[in-house]
């Protein structure tokens, strides 16, 4: 028989998914990490997260910043509830009775300050100060397992708070149940923080490393995409249906339209007509099968604009709820935050149809880059299964012509559909070309076809014919050869 | 010489407040909780008693509770100090003769001990 183990939630946003459920109650965790990494901050969170569900939590400090300063650091933000300060959170220090008597007083200290104040949750601020008290290796695992030993038997959740480098063999990490470590690192010039839960005993946890933000919020941590949804969260289910590009005259070579729920890649150049698709595709977006946009580049006002332009109304559609619109300027961002916004928002607005605009958003965001193909191949996975129809752009250099078309091996097979856009100059007039390269499980007509922005949008005309279709690059405009065109 | 004990259990601040306190000419002793505290206060029986709320063993709150109950030290100036109290203490001013709330200058908190020095000597 498997006994089930008690959780207590962490109010952490992510941190409880990366616990597979929550802290253990009556577990012990040493939280580690370099100064500034945010160890107080999450202690102080999952505080006053417990002390708002009616939990009691004991705070000492030994030798850390004074109770006023940490009062005034936590006053900016928004978890910190000052009234909880002294009803349902106390903080006290024990540094005198550490330094007079030792670490067996310390302990005395603890389980009677414990019972007297009925805690539910201790935070040991300073086990690195405990440890510098220890005599041996021994006085610090007695010093540990005696409070663990109390805190299991009266279901207290410990927090060791420490900013030494815990390895496997240290004594503390020996002891505890759990230990989560908070990193801050850099990556080229920028900065990462990432959290990893190095033991969890009893308890499944995601492994590796998961980013996390300090906001005025506090912490939000962003479980690994890919570690999160290694299998989709629901099965796939496809109809026969087919879903309307919006582009005029793309469903003949489409077979009738997209695969449902499935994920196609738009490639193109600069200007090739890109975000237009997108616009087209999000125009036949209803209240009842709503769509997403969401990009890195146009800013929400300045793709109202584009659509007033193109005759496409993205106000009207966004008054009605037909579309959301989401906006990432493409600066700092986490790919995991990116991640899971998206899939929030699909999940919150029913999403039918999304436009991605673009990869290179994901790409750029993307602090280890070899990762992003298991990224993608997660979220693509979770948006088939959610029934989502995404179209996700992304940009290639614009070569002039119709080579240069292959994207990366592993993106091209992690997508259902790879539709190309292509301009090249022809006459001393810029020409834009459409043409489907791969489709899953349908037949479509491959040939490229002229394709003309102007009232509406996107719109495919004719057949292009090339003048000598034996030779490898046929059209280059800068070979001189011109094509012709069936009309 | 006028008396004050100093009761804190972050012990560097009470050593700080007990150094200004000294350098002004007057005894400090400092303790580092409520009973403790208690302990100091029957012993060098202070003219002005300063306290932070929570602690561990005796918090400041019921530290004045005891105090004031006791005939003996019913009416011994008590000021709170404090990070993130102030306006519980405010709420009892038969328990606590002035109330800072921490941070707060060090002249502050010195002139409300002379000043209840001098009214408990009228």
């Amino acid at each position: 028989m498997t006994q089930q183990l008690v959780r207590v939630q962490s109010g952490v946003p992510g941190l409880d998914t990366i616990l597979c459920g929550g802290l253990v109650q009556g577990a012990a965790y040493i939280v580690q990490g370099s100064p500034g990494a945010g160890k107080t901050i999450l202690a102080n969170q999952i505080a006053f997260y417990q002390a708002s569900r009616g939990g009691r939590i004991l705070y000492v400090t030994l030798l850390a910043e004074s109770h006023e300063r940490l009062f005034q650091a936590l006053a900016t933000f928004d978890f910190y509830e000052a009234d909880a300060v002294g009803r349902d959170v106390f903080y006290i220090s024990l540094f005198k009775v550490l330094q007079d008597q030792g670490l067996s007083a310390l302990v005395t200290a603890l389980r009677n300050e414990l019972a007297r104040n009925r805690c539910t949750t201790l935070v040991l601020d300073g086990l690195l100060i405990a440890k510098d008290k220890a005599e041996s290796a021994l006085d610090v695992k007695t010093f540990v397992a005696e409070l663990q030993s109390h805190a299991a038997f009266t279901g207290c959740t410990v927090l060791f708070l420490t900013s030494a480098r815990t390895d496997d063999v240290s004594p503390e990490h020996t002891m505890v149940d759990g230990v989560i470590q908070l990193k801050e690192e850099l990556a080229g010039i920028r900065t990462v923080r990432q959290m990893r839960i190095s033991k969890s005993r009893g308890s499944a946890a995601l492994g590796g490393l998961h980013q996390y933000r300090i906001s005025n919020c506090g912490m939000d941590v962003y479980p690994r995409l890919e570690a999160l949804l290694g299998t989709p969260s629901a099965e796939e289910w496809l109809e026969q249906a087919r879903v309307d590009t919006g582009v005029q005259g793309l469903g003949q070579l489409l077979g009738g339209g997209l695969p449902p729920a499935s994920v196609t890649m738009l490639m193109g150049p600069a200007g090739s007509g890109k975000t237009t698709f997108g616009l087209n595709f999000l125009s036949l977006a209803t209240p009842d099968a709503p769509a997403l946009y969401f990009g890195f580049y146009e800013s929400p006002q300045r793709l109202r604009a584009k659509g007033r332009a193109l005759g496409i109304d993205v106000e009207g559609l966004e008054r009605s709820g037909a579309l959301v619109i989401l906006w990432n300027p493409m600066t700092e961002n986490l790919l995991d935050l990116l991640g899971h916004q998206l899939l929030a928002a699909v999940r919150e607005h029913r999403i039918q149809r999304l436009f991605i605009d673009g990869m290179t958003g994901f790409h750029r965001s993307a602090v280890y880059s070899a990762r992003l193909i298991e990224f993608y191949t997660a979220l693509a996975n979770e948006l088939r299964a959610l029934g989502v129809s995404t179209v996700a752009t992304l940009e290639v250099r614009d070569l002039n012509g119709l080579s240069g078309t292959d994207p990366l091996p592993e993106y091209s097979s992690l997508m259902d559909n790879l539709v190309l856009l292509r301009q090249a100059g022809v006459s001393g007039e810029l020409r834009r070309f459409i043409g489907v390269v791969k489709m899953r499980d349908s037949a479509f007509d491959a040939a490229f076809h002229d394709v003309v922005i102007g009232p509406g949008g996107l719109r495919v005309a004719n057949r292009l014919v090339l003048g000598r279709s034996d030779e490898p690059d046929a059209f280059s405009a800068s070979t001189g050869r011109t094509p012709t065109i069936e009309s | 010489m006028a008396t004050v004990v100093v009761i804190d259990d972050e012990t560097m601040n009470a050593d700080a407040l007990a150094f200004v306190l000294a350098a002004e000419g007057l005894e400090a002793h400092i303790a580092a909780d409520g009973a403790a505290g208690l302990r100091v206060i029957y012993e060098v029986k202070p003219d002005v008693v300063i306290t932070d709320f929570m602690m561990p063993v005796m918090t400041g709150f019921e530290l004045a509770r005891v105090l004031r109950a006791n005939i003996e030290t019913a009416s011994l100036p008590l000021i709170l100090l404090t990070a993130a109290q102030a306006n519980l203490g405010r709420e009892h001013p038969e328990l606590f003769d002035a109330v800072f709330e921490k941070p707060c200058m060090p002249p502050e908190v010195i002139a409300a001990v002379h000043r209840l020095i001098d009214s408990k000597r009228k």
